[in-house]
């Protein structure tokens, strides 16, 4: 490493204003909004607590709080099994298995809204496809996204998740199981180890601090979920309807179709302190079952 | 790779990774094929899957009613520039990181991780005040301008790439006389290619896709990107097939970049295991 100590200012000086203007200055800022009434465009007052109050006694705070965990429940774990389940298929001796890849990420790359209006049409419960199969296997249609219940409402919108981001879920485990060194496997087969053996024994040990990030990322993503919820229900002219609101369309539509930029400044602190605490919960039981080296 | 013993399980795993398969392409699909529909076509019972007529005027509608061209042209106009910010500038602070020991790098190592970790919504309404304060509202600068300042994610990826490099490089060409900055544009910068390759494709993939930037910073229609206009298709009530033309158009660019790139970008995300 070189010693004029200076050129490393000078070149990393893009970001140290990236982080100053762009970090370090909104987050100070933003603490200060949400204590304060302030619509953006006249001065902010000093309100004290009270748009934290508020945001924590108002319906749609918790309806969406009560939506996005609901949704984090049913999608982290389908999303994380089912990648390690394709990640270890895929890393058997199977044909065809770069097309597969392809497959399976496609949805990763795919626009959120691109992805949403196609999954709406085919959730449609007169004209959806979804329900077309339905009904010529025998059975009802279903009101998908539609419905009045909103855990069947969170639930397919975990499912269309699920297809978005279950890719990228699957390349990183995968990775992870590429890395089990040849040897091991080996080595167990002639101990006498079984296929079931290897898996549960070997291969998932070896691969829980790839599960384990890859359950952090989804966690957090879906605590985050914007697109998905925009992609599905939203609109440029109505927003969204309340019952399936989330914390950042919360934030969102108080911000910039209410001006209200002290409830949502607070709201977006909420959800970063309910994101936090998630992972550092999932970091708790962390050494519990996950092997490192 | 593990050896699997009975064939009856082979064929298991080929009929839920074909199921599976099935699944995750549909969609796509279905989107292609409602496009193609006549209005009467897209609600007809049972659903076609070949559409029959084949119907390409709900592309040529959109591409000249609701302007898709323009949406075209602006999306690749501003993730060209992007991706020129974020490659120069990503490369330019991580060899920074890399190769120069000074009294602040752990901690600008430490908060560049860290900011990986902040929700973008807490900093969204100071951002977006900062860009009213300048003037630049309905513009393209808050999209393009933080991309010339290096993002968390890029410099990571790049700094792992350029400490792999061999030192000596560095100390020959000083000998030759070059200045730091000679060195990084010249020697390590032709050398990053393929770390750049896969930013590149992260940049386009994540510049493409992106709604809530154009959503919060874009009025004026003429400024929409692509999936702000099928955003504001979505909302005009047009029928689905044209619709379904507008996602065609929106996804087909970045699902040809994935196609020509596949490598850089797969290893990107296993290597690195973040999103764009």
């Amino acid at each position: 490493m070189q010693k004029q100590g200076y050129w490393g200012y000078i070149f990393t000086l893009p970001f140290v204003i990236n982080v100053v203007v762009f970090l370090l200055f909104p987050i100070v800022f933003s603490t200060y909004i949400s204590f304060t009434e302030w619509d953006l465009f006249n001065a902010p007052r000093w309100i004290g607590l009270d748009n934290w109050v508020r945001v924590l006694n108002k319906h749609e705070f918790w309806v969406s709080i009560r939506n996005v965990f609901m949704f984090a429940l049913i999608f982290v774990p389908i999303q994380t099994i089912m990648a390690f389940v394709i990640a270890f298929m895929l890393n058997q001796a199977i044909r065809a298995k770069g097309l597969f890849r392809l497959f399976y990420f496609l949805p990763v790359v795919t626009p959120w809204i691109a992805g949403g209006v196609v999954w709406v049409w085919m959730f449609n419960y007169q004209y959806g496809v979804i329900n077309w199969v339905l009904e010529s296997i025998g059975l009802d249609p279903v009101k998908w996204i539609d419905s009045s219940n909103w855990l069947m409402v969170v639930s397919s919108i975990a499912i269309v998740q699920v297809w978005k981001g279950v890719g990228q879920s699957m390349i990183m485990i995968l990775a992870g199981m590429q890395n089990v060194p040849k040897e091991v496997l080996e080595a167990s087969q002639i101990d006498g180890a079984n296929g079931w053996k290897q898996l549960t024994k070997v291969v998932f040990p070896m691969v829980t601090p790839m599960v384990y990030l890859v359950m952090i990322l989804s966690t957090i993503s879906a605590f985050q979920a914007f697109d998905v919820f925009l992609g599905l229900f939203g609109s440029i002219t109505t927003g969204i309807p309340e019952r399936n609101m989330v914390p950042n369309l919360l934030v969102y539509r108080d911000a910039f179709l209410l001006f209200k930029m002290g409830p949502a400044s607070a709201t977006a602190w909420l959800l970063f302190v309910i994101i936090l605490g998630f992972t550092l919960f999932q970091k708790y039981f962390e050494k519990k079952w996950v092997h490192y080296d | 790779m593990t050896k699997t013993t009975h064939p009856l399980l082979k064929v298991l795993m080929y009929l839920l990774l074909i199921v599976g398969a099935v699944f995750m392409v549909f969609p796509f699909i279905w989107m292609l094929s409602t496009s193609l529909k006549t209005v009467g076509a897209i609600s007809q019972m049972p659903p076609q899957l070949i559409p029959n007529p084949v119907n390409w005027d709900n592309y040529v509608t959109i591409w000249n009613k609701v302007d898709f061209g323009r949406y075209t042209l602006n999306s690749f106009f501003i993730v060209s520039i992007e991706m020129v910010g974020s490659l120069i500038s990503c490369a330019f602070v991580a060899f920074g990181l890399a190769m120069f020991t000074f009294r602040l790098r752990g901690l600008i190592y430490m908060i560049m991780l860290a900011t990986l970790m902040i929700p973008s919504q807490v900093t969204m309404i100071p951002t977006y005040f900062i860009w009213k304060e300048f003037g630049a509202l309905n513009s393209y600068y808050p999209l393009i301008v933080p991309s010339f300042l290096g993002g968390a994610f890029g410099i990571f990826l790049m700094h792992q790439f350029i400490k792999s490099l061999p030192k000596e490089l560095y100390e020959s060409a000083t000998i030759d006389g070059c200045s730091p900055p000679g060195i990084f544009f010249r020697i390590y910068l032709p050398l990053c290619k393929p770390a750049l390759a896969a930013l590149g494709v992260f940049t386009f993939m994540g510049a493409w896709n992106n709604t809530l930037g154009p959503l919060i910073y874009l009025q004026d229609k003429e400024l929409y990107t692509l999936p702000l206009g099928l955003l504001y298709l979505k909302s005009e009530n047009v029928n689905q097939a044209m619709l379904m033309a507008g996602a065609v158009i929106t996804t087909l660019p970045v699902v040809i970049v994935y196609l020509f790139a596949q490598k850089q970008f797969v290893q990107g995300i296993a290597s690195t295991g973040m999103k764009g």
